[in-house]
């Protein structure tokens, strides 16, 4: 008898691979431009399932005609980067991006509290059962609390933002700081070390490629509930501009709206884990 | 008075308690090198740890000095088996960490002066790097990229450039192939003898300790129930007769066994 192959240790080679991996993309666009196509046929207004023409004229527009309320009008000869500033694509995603980064700045005193509580016993005991309790909350059930306490404008959108993802990154510093071998920290005591130096020159150091892994991975959770914020209750914003078109079947613009989101998100995360190889060149992902 | 005096100390953890140490009275002097020898789970690194500060003995008193330990600090310099090194720092910036935070906090360490101070840092360091067999090349690596010896060598170097009084190694060289373990104890020997300084070393290897120290302390348990207690101190001669250490390390073996588990039950605590 021959040998039974191994599905385990059967490679494919590098074509293999490459067509393997593209095959479910090819489906997917084939599909979707035969569906288009069927539907078309039947009903040339057809405003459910696009053609790939209308979504590049429609994209064209978002990203290249100015937004309905620009103050100055764009010259005709205007260059295409100054059409893009002006355009509606660039100002919702500005809207966004802002909020984004805030949010994201405001992970800061999450990671110091993770720090202090995983570190210092005392701090510990503080904050652990509140940060548990807390962690437990649905964070999109305060959504009306909040647009009743802070109004519906910027803050809260960005507190329900810090509400959902800050208890998370709290727990899992706070984990991370624990980890850190005690051999580490008895080590530097002994050569002289204040407990702020072991906190923030000998745990923060270590830890902070995993600190920042785990911001990556919240990404998604930081904005999903940033687009539900905009979608129920904001005048800007790439969300916004998805829940207002879904009243008009703008599918043409929402489905390059949704791909521009998710090509955001994938830029955002590949620059956060190049930064991270640069700052942490020390680091090996396990 | 001894340098370090362990009084009438006993360890017990968890609850219902277990006893780890029993009733362990010792005295260290300055100058000694001390080995802890014993199986492994006999307590020899709790012992360490007593010492060290990191933990507090049940019963009992640890003096340095007269003074009682209460927590880790800059008299015992520690080198331990594993993370002896700080993975994120450069082997320099492992060395001069000791020096950088003794004379700078956190918000001194932006003001120019700290910027001055930490090339003469950097200079004594590499001196040291020197004195321990590295390589200038290597000043600038990380540590996953050392070999073990070589991490040790620099784990070393940063506890003796703070210039404690006692150096505490907690089976220091017991990862390390049977080569590079051999030149590591030549180093310890060398630098034990060219400082000065108080040794205590925590080892299983009855070679090791007959090799090393100028004094081995045996620690074993009566029974199984019971912690583990003193059950041989052992001078040995500076100049020792190669004739006599077979003979030696039987007695220290001997003593070490006497509540002699299975081969592979004492392996499975490891």
């Amino acid at each position: 008898m021959g040998h039974k192959l191994q599905l385990v240790h059967a490679k494919p080679s590098r074509t293999w691979a490459v067509v393997l991996s593209w095959s479910l993309f090819a489906l997917g666009i084939g599909l979707y431009i035969q569906t288009a196509h069927r539907r078309h046929q039947d009903n040339t207004d057809d405003r459910i399932v696009p053609t790939i023409r209308q979504m590049a004229r429609s994209t064209y527009d978002a990203a290249f005609k100015p937004a309905e309320d620009e103050e100055q009008a764009i010259a005709e000869n205007a260059s295409l980067p100054q059409r893009f500033f002006s355009s509606m694509l660039w100002k919702d995603t500005k809207a966004t991006s802002r909020r984004f980064f805030y949010s994201l700045l405001l992970l800061i005193p999450a990671v110091i509290v993770g720090l202090h509580m995983g570190l210092f016993p005392y701090v510990g005991v503080f904050f652990s059962r509140f940060v548990l309790f807390f962690d437990k909350i649905v964070a999109l059930s305060l959504l009306p609390i909040l647009f009743i306490a802070f109004g519906i404008d910027e803050l809260s959108k960005i507190m329900l933002i810090v509400i959902g993802v800050t208890p998370t990154i709290i727990l899992d510093t706070c984990n991370l700081a624990r980890s850190v071998p005690r051999e580490q920290i008895v080590k530097a005591f002994t050569l002289g070390a204040g407990d702020f130096d072991v906190a923030y020159r000998v745990v923060l150091r270590q830890i902070a490629p995993r600190v920042l892994n785990s911001i990556r991975l919240n990404l998604k959770a930081v904005m999903l509930f940033l687009f539900a914020g905009e979608m129920i209750a904001s005048t800007d914003g790439l969300a916004y501009r998805i829940a207002l078109l879904r009243r008009h079947m703008g599918m043409d613009v929402i489905i390059p709206y949704v791909l521009w989101v998710a090509l955001l998100l994938f830029l955002v995360d590949l620059a956060m884990r190049i930064v991270n190889r640069k700052l942490h060149p020390w680091f090996h992902e396990a | 008075m001894a340098l370090i005096h362990i009084e009438n100390v006993s360890v017990a953890y968890g609850s219902p308690s277990r006893p780890v140490l029993s009733n362990i009275d010792l005295r260290i002097e300055e100058g000694e090198f001390v080995c802890l020898l014993g199986q492994t789970g006999c307590g020899k690194s709790t012992l360490l740890r007593l010492i060290l500060g990191s933990e507090q003995p049940t019963a009992g008193r640890v003096l340095i000095d007269g003074v009682e330990r209460r927590q880790p600090d800059r008299t015992c310099g520690f080198v331990p088996q594993k993370y002896s090194l700080f993975p994120d720092k450069t082997v320099l910036g492992n060395i001069t960490f000791g020096p950088e935070v003794n004379e700078f906090n956190l918000l001194t360490r932006v003001t120019p002066r700290y910027f001055r101070r930490r090339r003469q840092f950097r200079q004594e360091a590499m001196h040291y790097i020197g004195r321990l067999g590295l390589h200038d090349a290597d000043a600038n690596k990380y540590p996953d990229q050392l070999s073990g010896g070589m991490q040790q060598r620099v784990a070393i170097a940063q506890a003796l450039i703070n210039k404690p009084r006692i150096l505490l190694l907690d089976e220091a060289f017991s990862a390390l192939d049977p080569g590079t373990r051999k030149d590591m104890q030549r180093l310890i020997r060398q630098l034990w003898r060219d400082t000065g300084i108080t040794v205590l070393f925590v080892t299983h290897n009855t070679q090791e300790a007959l090799y090393l120290s100028s004094r081995v302390i045996v620690l074993a348990k009566e029974a199984p129930d019971q912690g583990s207690s003193i059950a041989l101190e052992l001078p040995v001669p500076e100049l020792c007769p190669e004739v006599q250490i077979p003979t030696l390390a039987m007695r220290l073996d001997y003593a070490s066994g006497c509540t002699r588990e299975p081969e592979d039950a004492s392996f499975a605590t490891a």
